[in-house]
Parts: structure tokens; C-alpha cells; sequence
């Protein structure tokens, strides 16, 4: 809601990065953030201590954490994670969903927008992958790449995206990526809160929250790039949250492959169509797109599969004979040869 | 200034379109064949494009033990129509073999190489075929009458002939 503005507003402006005063100044309205996040953080402190009471020692585990380690962003997720804490046991998730959406999301943007300056240089991509790593389990910022955190190929994918971040004409794809994200970002954050271990806090260390953050800014250009190479992420949103959740990445994959089994043509190696993968023209179940269909009636007439005349012939004497019949078949051919 | 140099390539390319998109359907089919041929490869047998050429492959078979080409190594040329899929690769003997259903030029008599062939056939499977007229040479359907004559009234003369030619221009 807000929080979304925000980022559609900061992210563009941080990955534009020819454009650096755009950028101070956007340090500047960040540093303004921070401080009334700060305002907010001890409204948000006061209100998680009277809603979470049966955290409380949780919470004193944290506050000893803290004074160590930076102020402005470890502290920011301090009431994020507390309200999650509580909400896991508490009552009213959508409510507090979208409170801890607000709280962390602005968190994210100002740190994106310091790396932003950074991101237009390659030497990035050592650091991002080693806390990739690392830090992986952070989990102070929820995007999609906490769910790779486990695999070792996260460091591969993020080398990519650094490489592609440089990239002037990736970057306008990013922008309109970063359009689309705000509804995909929502959907970890629910999915994840259970769970969510205030252990994870432990290694929040103020270089390890904008390195995670700058994984966001690392991953967003990867995300246009994935569905080329692994498709089923893109389609990720569209997939129940529970396949998610059981097993982030097999499930959805292993459902992508098992939906449209015969995905290509086997004469021409094509991808099937819609209208192909309805097509079954031989009753020995041998199936091809309409295409090669077309050539071979043309010329053998056979089936490939079963090597036995298509039985398409003696019906297209008949529609000699008929007049709408045939009109069907010369619509056809001729939707066929437009298309060819 | 981008889109105007792309609508103008697609209307200079346009007149050849069809011929090119044929082409490149046969090759994605080709290349398809080649990647699953590395992947699983018939025993005793290899084969690949010859250079850089897509449609121009050799292939090279080792004789079946059991039989009278065993030890030999024989090389087939295989090129590949432009309407690949849809008719048959021509396969060509380069190495000489005493065999009824290969002539002298090495042209091969094989059923799913004329009119058997199907659009589902691959080059693997016509491999495999080839591999199995070593062990099983059809002399009712022969390209060389005479020495399909002589296997089916002289076996062994005919298999110690095999033998002669295979350590001749076989090894």
C-alpha cells in the first residue's frame, strides 16, 4: 500500500545509475526516512511489548543484540520481527501482515538506494555472493531469493545478475520489473512469518542488512531473466502457496513438466500449441503439430507413428462432394498458410 | 530509429522467408538428433556432422562381433535433405564391404531408407538398422545379386569372402 509506492518511487531511481544526483538526494529523503522510521520503530516497540507478552524473553534477547551492531538499519527490522513474533501466535494475520509489509519494506529502500551507486560497477558481485552465502538466512529483507538461500546456485544467479545490472538496456527492463514486484513482494512475507526464528537475528550485522538489501537490488534484474533459462519461477506467483512452502523450488517445476507432457512437435522439434495439443490425428495416438500434419498429407499421406494412411483422406472426397465442408477446409488451410 | 531498421530487414527478408524458415526447422530437428545421439549413443557406433555443416554428417560403425565384419571399422557419409523429417537421409558406404545389400559405389538397400521411411525416424534408428543388416543381410532384396547368390547357396565361402575384404580395406 504505502510501502509499495515507496518502492516503486525508490528502486527505479536507485538502479538508474548514470543519474547521481537523483541519488543523493535520494540519500538525503532516506536519511529522512530513517529518522521517522525511527519515530515509528518506538511506536511499534511500545505496541509489540504489550501484544507480545509471551515473547518477552525473545524480545530481550534481541535488545541485547542490538546495541552492537548498527542503529539505523538492524534496528529498523527490530519491531518488524518482534511483530511477526507476535503474530505467529497471535490472533488477526492479514492485519499484521500488511503492518509488518509497511515496516520492512522502507527499510529495504534505503540501503537498495545506497547500493545503487555501487551497482553499476562489477567488483559488487564478490561481496553479494560471498554473503549470499554467508548470510544468506539473514532474513532481514523477504524476497524471492530467501527461498534459494539453501542452494549453492544462488551465487551463480547472482554473479549473473550483477553482470546484467551493468547493463544500460537490462536496466529499463528492471524498471519495468520493478513495476511488477510490489505484489510478488507481498507473498513471501506471509508465506514466511511462521517461519520466521529470531536466531536469524543473531548475524544482523549492519553490513550483512545492506548486503542482503543489496541482494534485492541483485535479484530484481534476475528475475526478467529467469524465465528464459528457468522458467518456472516466473510462473511462481500463479502456484498455490502451500507447493511453496512444502518445497520452494522441485514442486512447482516438477508440476510445470508434468502438465503438458508432449511439449514438441516430434517431427519438427516445435513447441505444441494450444490448438496442437488438442490435435490427435491418427488413432494410434502418434500426435504432431499441424504443421508437419499439413506437409505430410500433402505429400505421403502416412502416419508417422504407424506408418498407415491418415484416415483424413477419404473424408476430404467426401468434402468434395459437400459444399460446407469444404468451405471448412479451405478456411483452414488458409489459416495455416498465414501463419506458416 | 531502432524500430525502423528492424520493420526494414523484415521487409527486405520477407521474399526468402519460407525457404529459411524450412531450413531451419530441418535444423532444429538435426541439432535436436545430434544432442540426443551424444547423449545416448547406439553401441559400436558414432556419428556427427562432418564440418560445420549441419546437414552433412559421417559416421563410423564397428563391425558386429559374431559375423564376418567384426574387427572392421566401416565410415558411412550421411547428408540430410533440406526437408530433412519428412524424407529419408541418404547413408553411403565410404568403406568397401562384401555385403548384398551394399553395392559397389556403397550405396545401401534399406527398407526405411525408401519408402519404410517415416518422419519419426531418427538417425539413431536408422543406425541401429544399418548395424543389424551386418548380422542379418536381406539377400531376397540385394543391391549385389551375385554375392546375394553365393550366401544363400555358399554361407561359409560367402562369410570367409566377408572376412577377406574386411581385413582388406576395413582395419
Amino acid at each position: 500500500m504505502v510501502s509499495d509506492s515507496i518502492i516503486n518511487s525508490s528502486v527505479p531511481s536507485a538502479l538508474n545509475s548514470k543519474d547521481f544526483g537523483k541519488k543523493k538526494r535520494a540519500n538525503r529523503s532516506a536519511k529522512l526516512k530513517q529518522c521517522k522510521l525511527d519515530a515509528r520503530r518506538e511506536q511499534w516497540l511500545s505496541q509489540g511489548a504489550g501484544k507480545t507478552k509471551g515473547c518477552e524473553e525473545n524480545k530481550d534477547n534481541v535488545r541485547r543484540e542490538f546495541p552492537k551492531h548498527s542503529r539505523k538499519t538492524s534496528n529498523e527490522r527490530e519491531p518488524s520481527f518482534l511483530e511477526m513474533r507476535g503474530r505467529v501466535e497471535g490472533i488477526g494475520e492479514s492485519i499484521h501482515h500488511h503492518e509488518s509489509d509497511m515496516e520492512l519494506s522502507p527499510a529495504n529502500s534505503p540501503t537498495s538506494i545506497l547500493l545503487g551507486s555501487t551497482e553499476s560497477g562489477t567488483n559488487f558481485s564478490g561481496s553479494s555472493s560471498s554473503s549470499s552465502s554467508s548470510g544468506g538466512c539473514c532474513s532481514g529483507c523477504i524476497t524471492e531469493e530467501e527461498e534459494d538461500g539453501d542452494d549453492g546456485c544462488l551465487d551463480d544467479w547472482e554473479a549473473i545478475a550483477d553482470a546484467l545490472a551493468a547493463d544500460d538496456l537490462n536496466q529499463n527492463q528492471n524498471q519495468k520489473q520493478c513495476t511488477e514486484l510490489p505484489p510478488q513482494h507481498g507473498e513471501p512475507i506471509t508465506q514466511f512469518d511462521p517461519m520466521r526464528d529470531l536466531s536469524n537475528l543473531k548475524p544482523e550485522h549492519p553490513r550483512m542488512v545492506q548486503r542482503t538489501a543489496a541482494n534485492t537490488g541483485a535479484w530484481r534484474p534476475d528475475d526478467v531473466f529467469r524465465p528464459q533459462t528457468l522458467p518456472n519461477l516466473s510462473k511462481l506467483p500463479s502456484f498455490p502457496a502451500t507447493d511453496r512452502k512444502f518445497s520452494k523450488r522441485g514442486v512447482p517445476w516438477a508440476c510445470n513438466n508434468a502438465v503438458n507432457a508432449p511439449s514438441s512437435c516430434p517431427i519438427c522439434c516445435e513447441d505444441l500449441d494450444f490448438t496442437d495439443t488438442k490435435f490427435f490425428p491418427c488413432l494410434c495416438g502418434f500426435r504432431l503439430c499441424l504443421f508437419c500434419h499439413k506437409r505430410i498429407i500433402e505429400d505421403d499421406g502416412r502416419c508417422p507413428g504407424c506408418r498407415k494412411p491418415y484416415e483424413h483422406e477419404p473424408l476430404e472426397v467426401e468434402t468434395s462432394v459437400h459444399g460446407g465442408s469444404l468451405t471448412f477446409r479451405l478456411s483452414r488451410s488458409c489459416s495455416m498458410n498465414t501463419r506458416s | 530509429m531502432n524500430g525502423t531498421g528492424t520493420g526494414m530487414m523484415i521487409t527486405s527478408s520477407s521474399s526468402t522467408w519460407v525457404s529459411t524458415t524450412s531450413v531451419s526447422a530441418s535444423g532444429k530437428r538435426i541439432q535436436r538428433e545430434m544432442s540426443e545421439l551424444n547423449m545416448d549413443p547406439p553401441p559400436d557406433c558414432s556419428a556427427g556432422p562432418k564440418g560445420d555443416n549441419l546437414y552433412h554428417w559421417v559416421s563410423t560403425m564397428m563391425g558386429s562381433p559374431g559375423t564376418p565384419y567384426q574387427g572392421g571399422i566401416f565410415f558411412l557419409d550421411i547428408t540430410f535433405p533440406s526437408d530433412y523429417p519428412f524424407k529419408p537421409p541418404k547413408v553411403v558406404f565410404k568403406t568397401r564391404i562384401y555385403h548384398c545389400n551394399v553395392d559397389m559405389a556403397g550405396n545401401l538397400s534399406l527398407e526405411i531408407l525408401k519408402d519404410g521411411w517415416s518422419p519419426a525416424l531418427t538417425i539413431t534408428k536408422v543406425l541401429l538398422a544399418i548395424k543389424s543388416t551386418f548380422t542379418n543381410p536381406d539377400p531376397y532384396n540385394p543391391l549385389v545379386p551375385g554375392i546375394a547368390r553365393l550366401f544363400l547357396a555358399d554361407r561359409a565361402k560367402h562369410d570367409e569372402l566377408a572376412t577377406e575384404w574386411t581385413l582388406r580395406f576395413a582395419k
